[in-house]
């Protein structure tokens, strides 16, 4: 008769055997990578753009470091606490070391964490300046710009184009994300004499701005800056228009999502508004052409931002795989700490000082509706530049 | 702050009000008549947003759609009525606000697989698109087409509700639907009728509200929200305070976002609370 110890020892061995040989047939055959998704909740609408971004580039490089590769979706629902949790089960379960995507910075702050701490590499989109800044880690990169570059090429040559417009009012949402738009905006503003006339903070609940509007008209100012994000950013801009703020006022979005805001906004409501973005699909790259061949082949659609972040996080990885030529974590974090490869706005750059991507961001001007060529043909390129802070300005002590 | 500026706000204080009060108008009567607590009034409003969406693209104009949407989301309301939610109106209403809920989440849901997640835009109508200026003070021509709208509702439901035999029917369902059915009236039609009727005009405020906010899945659930804070506020089934409610939210939420900003629609819910601390019935219910 077996004794209680070799009973609890088999049940020990039975329940960790399933985790274990699918660990070990993970590391034997595909190379798995988790993302990082939120298909339902707020922020849905975000995460299965990038979902279909990321799976399309992953069914397109199909292998890295001579392996297959695998798609592991993580459904976080918006909640940074899940995220967490899926990360660490995906960890510990499936044994995957190699991560990407995320919805909203809270997520990418947390699962970075999270990454970091068991040994694993992820990349990100988060738009907050700590991702590459205070809280940095050795393991976690960045593909979008910070605040700080979307401002810097945006505001700097809008105000060279338009030297007269000096008077800004701004309205802001009220998070991390849209004071860091805030603080660096008024920076920019001091330093080439513009004056800040004023600014309204709305909540991430608001979706009414007519108020805030009203107030921004009795400032009369020479430009309207919106410094938030997301859905909120094509309310502010549509109510603004519809008050006909664009009569006698130039309107500058600093943080667009491009094309897919485009959509929901129309011709008529982006014509003569300046967006900066971290994509447009009608830039000529290398990178971009097969971005884009890609996609309108499998989706009969022009790629938007959040499809190119997907695919961009998704190209980043394989890139430095690849390089790395294995899937051992130190050697992909080296070889991503000096990658350069063709990405979707140009040559892109990993700086290894604070695993920040170096690449474009854009100055966009809507055009009018007759002289679109196509119905994506929303906007015109005004200007694309790279503007990032020192290393030893960032925060990030890697 | 200049004293014009403060009069602007207001002015645009209470046209956001008669847009709370189209969006929450069917909502408080659908409670006062059936006390029945309806989550998916919001549901009602998003689709016929989307229908006014689908039908602008066919058309070329939103204008049709006025029309059209409302009657579209009554159907939805009517046939939502007959085959789910009549079974519903002797249950509690911890029952009702599960099945409402349930439904207004597959709306979501079944807008969200047509028409995707992202939000689509719906273009004002030609004819309003421009602005009207009094003095300094701009405002968007299609907004004071709303504010039109929103005030001749008002006006018709106050004369159907008081000045008609079926508006009468409705007052006496309302007090007693018992003593209606024993005088050999149908009170369930009366019943049919005032849901799909709610239905109607949150589908009227849907399709009114897609060129102002464009459309996208969740707008169904921040709708019901602000609709919610009315109906409490106003007092529960009540007509008279669901438009005092609406304009004094309207109201707060312009002027705070002159002078508070970041606290403009905390402030929604702070007037709520002050007044439900000294007329818990809210402005016009009665206990």
């Amino acid at each position: 008769m077996r004794n209680r110890r070799e009973i609890l020892a088999a049940a020990a061995v039975g329940i960790a055997t399933p985790s274990l040989l699918r660990r070990a047939w993970a590391q034997q055959d595909a190379i798995e990578i988790g993302s990082l998704v939120s298909l339902s909740g707020t922020f849905a609408n975000i995460g299965e753009q990038v979902d279909i971004g990321s799976k399309i580039a992953i069914d397109h490089y199909k292998t890295a470091a001579g392996r297959p590769l695998r798609y592991v979706q993580l459904d976080d629902q918006g909640d940074p606490g899940r995220a967490v949790r899926l990360t660490q089960d995906a960890i510990r379960d499936r044994g995957i070391r190699f991560f990407m995507n995320c919805t909203n910075s809270a997520i990418a702050l947390a699962v970075a964490k999270e990454v970091a701490s068991s040994g694993g590499v992820y990349i990100n989109q988060a738009g907050a300046d700590e991702m590459t800044g205070t809280l940095c880690n050795k393991n976690t990169f960045r593909w979008p710009v910070a605040t700080y570059s979307a401002v810097n090429t945006t505001v700097r040559p809008f105000m060279k184009q338009f030297p007269d417009a000096k008077k800004w009012y701004t309205i802001t949402g009220q998070y991390v994300f849209g004071d860091s738009l805030l603080k660096n905006l008024k920076d920019v503003l001091g330093e080439l004499g513009g004056q800040h006339v004023g600014n309204s903070y709305h909540s991430l609940s608001d979706r009414e701005y007519s108020g805030f509007i009203t107030a921004a008209i009795a400032a009369q100012p020479d430009v309207l800056c919106i410094c938030n994000f997301g859905s909120q950013t094509t309310d502010v801009l549509r109510q603004a228009v519809s008050f006909g703020m664009k009569r006698n006022t130039k309107i500058v979005v600093v943080w667009s999502t491009g094309l897919d805001q485009f959509q929901s906004l129309g011709p008529d409501i982006c014509e003569g508004v300046y967006f900066g973005a971290n994509y447009w699909h009608g830039v000529d790259a290398p990178g971009n052409r097969l971005l884009t061949g890609v996609i309108k082949d499998k989706l009969k659609v022009t790629p938007s931002y959040l499809l190119t972040a997907g695919w961009a996080c998704t190209q980043a990885t394989v890139e430095a795989l690849n390089k790395a030529g294995s899937a051992e974590v130190p050697a992909v974090i080296k070889a991503f700490e000096t990658l350069s490869y063709e990405g979707p706005t140009g040559l892109e750059k990993v700086r290894a000082e604070d695993h920040q991507v170096l690449k474009d961001y854009y100055l966009l001007l809507g055009k009018p509706k007759a002289k679109m060529l196509d119905k994506d043909d929303y906007v015109d390129v005004i200007s694309a530049q790279k503007a990032f802070l020192p290393p030893d300005k960032t925060g990030c002590k890697l | 702050m200049s004293a014009q500026v403060l009069i602007f706000g207001a002015l645009n204080g209470v046209g956001i009000g008669m847009i709370y009060f189209i969006l929450s108008v069917g909502l408080t009567m659908i409670f006062g008549l059936m006390q029945f607590v309806n989550f998916a009034h919001g549901a009602f409003y998003m689709v016929s947003a989307y229908a006014a969406f689908a039908i602008a693209q066919w058309t070329g104009s939103v204008l049709p759609a006025l029309l059209i949407s409302p009657l579209l989301a009554a159907a939805f309301a009517l046939a939502s009525e007959r085959l789910l939610l009549q079974r519903t109106y002797s249950l509690p209403h911890e029952a009702q606000i599960l099945i409402t809920f349930a439904l207004a989440i597959l709306a979501q849901e079944s807008v969200t697989m047509i028409f995707g997640t992202l939000g689509k835009n719906v273009p004002v109508p030609e004819i309003f698109s421009g602005v009207v200026i009094f003095g300094g003070f701009v405002y968007p021509s299609y907004r004071l087409f709303v504010v039109g709208i929103a005030v001749a509702v008002a006006l018709a439901m106050w004369l159907a509700i008081e000045r008609t035999r079926f508006g009468a029917m409705v007052r006496a369902a309302a007090e007693n639907a018992e003593m209606m059915g024993l005088l050999g009236f149908d009170s369930r039609k009366v019943f049919m009728a005032a849901f799909a009727f709610g239905g109607a005009l949150a589908g009227l405020a849907g399709a009114l509200a897609a060129p102002l906010r464009g459309v996208e899945p969740l707008m169904g659930r921040e709708a019901l929200a602000i609709a919610f804070v009315v109906v409490i506020l106003g007092g529960l089934g009540s007509f008279s305070g669901a438009l005092l409610a609406a304009l004094l939210i309207g109201i707060t939420q312009s002027l705070m976002s002159m002078i508070w900003p970041g606290g403009a629609h905390l402030m929604i819910y702070g007037v709520m609370t002050m007044i439900l601390a000294f007329r818990p019935t809210g402005l016009m219910g009665r206990s």
